[in-house]
This record gives C-alpha cells, sequence and structure tokens, in this order.
C-alpha cells in the first residue's frame, strides 16, 4: 500500500473531496492550513551556486519569498489504485499555474483498523 | 528521492528557513504541531507539560543533496554550542514518485 501527500491549493478542497469521492476513495486526512514557498522561478544554475555556498548566486536569490497556505491531504491506497487516485488529484487540482502543489508517493507497509485490530489491505476498503 | 520532516523549535524555524533558502532549497512546507520527547516535556514544579508547540519543516530532495542538507538544517536549528534539549529531531524517508500538479508531470 502507498501513502499519498498532496498539497493543494485550499480552494480547491471541495472539488478534490468531489472527485475523490466520485471514484470510490472516501477516506482521508486533511491538515488545516501548512504554510509553503515552492521552488519559484530560479535558474537551475543558480540553485546549483547557491548549493556550493557561491555568495554571487546567493546574492541572486534576492529576498525570501512570502509563505502561502495550502492545504495538505494525506490518504493511503492499495497499490493497485495508486495511479488512479494520482491521476484524480492532478485532474482536480490543475490550472496550469504555478502554486497548484505538489503530490508525493512513498511506501507504507502497513495499516492497522484500531476498533477490531485487523490489519492489512482489507482496512483500507 | 528523500522526504526530510524536520521538527524544530518555533522560535528557530525562521532561522532554519532563511538558512536553507540560502542554500538553494527553496521549497519548503511548515506546519504547527505539538509533541513530546525523551525527557517526557518539561516538568516545573508539579506541572508536567507534556505537548510542547514545535513546528514541522517538510521538504523533498535529491538524493545527493541528502548530507548537505541535513547538515544545514541542523546548524540552523541548533541552541548554542552543544546544542540543548528541546532542539528537535530529522527523519529522513524514502520517496518513490512526486508530481508537479500544475504541470501534470512526474518529476520534483
Amino acid at each position: 500500500m502507498k501513502l499519498i501527500i498532496a498539497i493543494i491549493r485550499i480552494n480547491k478542497m471541495n472539488e478534490t473531496k468531489k472527485a475523490l469521492a466520485d471514484v470510490g476513495l472516501h477516506s482521508f486526512m486533511a491538515t488545516g492550513s501548512v504554510f509553503g514557498r515552492g521552488k519559484g522561478k530560479y535558474d537551475a544554475k543558480v540553485i546549483k551556486g547557491a548549493n556550493e555556498n557561491v555568495p554571487e548566486a546567493i546574492a541572486l536569490l534576492g529576498p525570501e519569498p512570502p509563505l502561502r497556505t495550502h492545504r495538505m491531504i494525506t490518504l493511503v491506497v492499495p497499490q493497485k489504485k495508486k495511479d488512479l487516485a494520482v491521476q484524480t488529484l492532478i485532474e482536480a487540482n490543475r490550472t496550469d499555474t504555478p502554486g497548484d502543489g505538489k503530490i508525493f508517493v512513498i511506501n507504507c507497509f502497513d495499516a492497522i483498523r484500531i476498533r477490531t485490530g485487523e490489519s492489512g489491505d482489507s482496512v483500507l476498503d | 528521492m528523500l522526504l526530510i520532516r524536520a521538527i524544530v523549535r518555533q522560535e528557530k524555524s525562521q532561522v532554519v528557513m532563511k538558512a536553507l533558502f540560502e542554500s538553494g532549497y527553496v521549497a519548503v512546507t511548515r506546519m504547527p504541531v505539538v509533541g513530546r520527547g525523551k525527557q517526557r516535556g518539561l516538568k516545573i514544579g508539579n506541572v508536567v507539560y507534556d505537548e510542547l508547540p514545535k513546528d514541522l519543516l517538510m521538504m523533498v530532495i535529491k538524493d545527493e543533496d541528502k548530507e548537505f542538507c541535513i547538515r544545514t538544517i541542523m546548524d540552523a536549528a541548533r541552541t548554542g554550542e552543544k546544542g540543548a534539549f528541546g532542539d528537535g529531531k530529522i527523519f529522513v524517508t524514502p520517496v518513490e514518485e512526486a508530481y508537479t500538479i500544475s504541470r501534470g508531470t512526474k518529476e520534483l
């Protein structure tokens, strides 16, 4: 099973909930508001120079960008539903402008239902 | 790719984010969390405070940047010369895939 972490715009939350429910992924967890910044419009060379502590490259970065408020969705899905979940999240949130967010997929070893103590893929249905 | 989760003091999170920015790690997410550590929270008199507020910084980086990034966070988040209890922890998790929503592509 896979743990999917998606960081999305707050005003796309309702559409995301509806889209996920429509394809049968009802259960997820949302973290109210997280603050973050993205990569910004930087040249790859500037980033590489800053990684190597070159003063000119650090000066080119300019002032720190402001933090935007986003929402974080965490859901655990079975292996076979991973692509479906990722595609649904992309289609529901895509506006073709920077700042739409990121999706990360992490391996998850086990899931346990606290009510009954059972574990495995059956917990996720 | 690696997911780095750093739990740092709230007054240090600005310092850490500035240090990361100047090292070229611009993309980072911050959220407030509460928790306790190995010292079982703070005991002042008879009162035990075991839900201490901290900031959780989350970022996904390439495998080869791991050492440098962890060193940057550690140097910025440490209090004093030797550090103190409550400075926080850093956790590293492997990430299998990352997608950029605005382009719909499978890349960081």
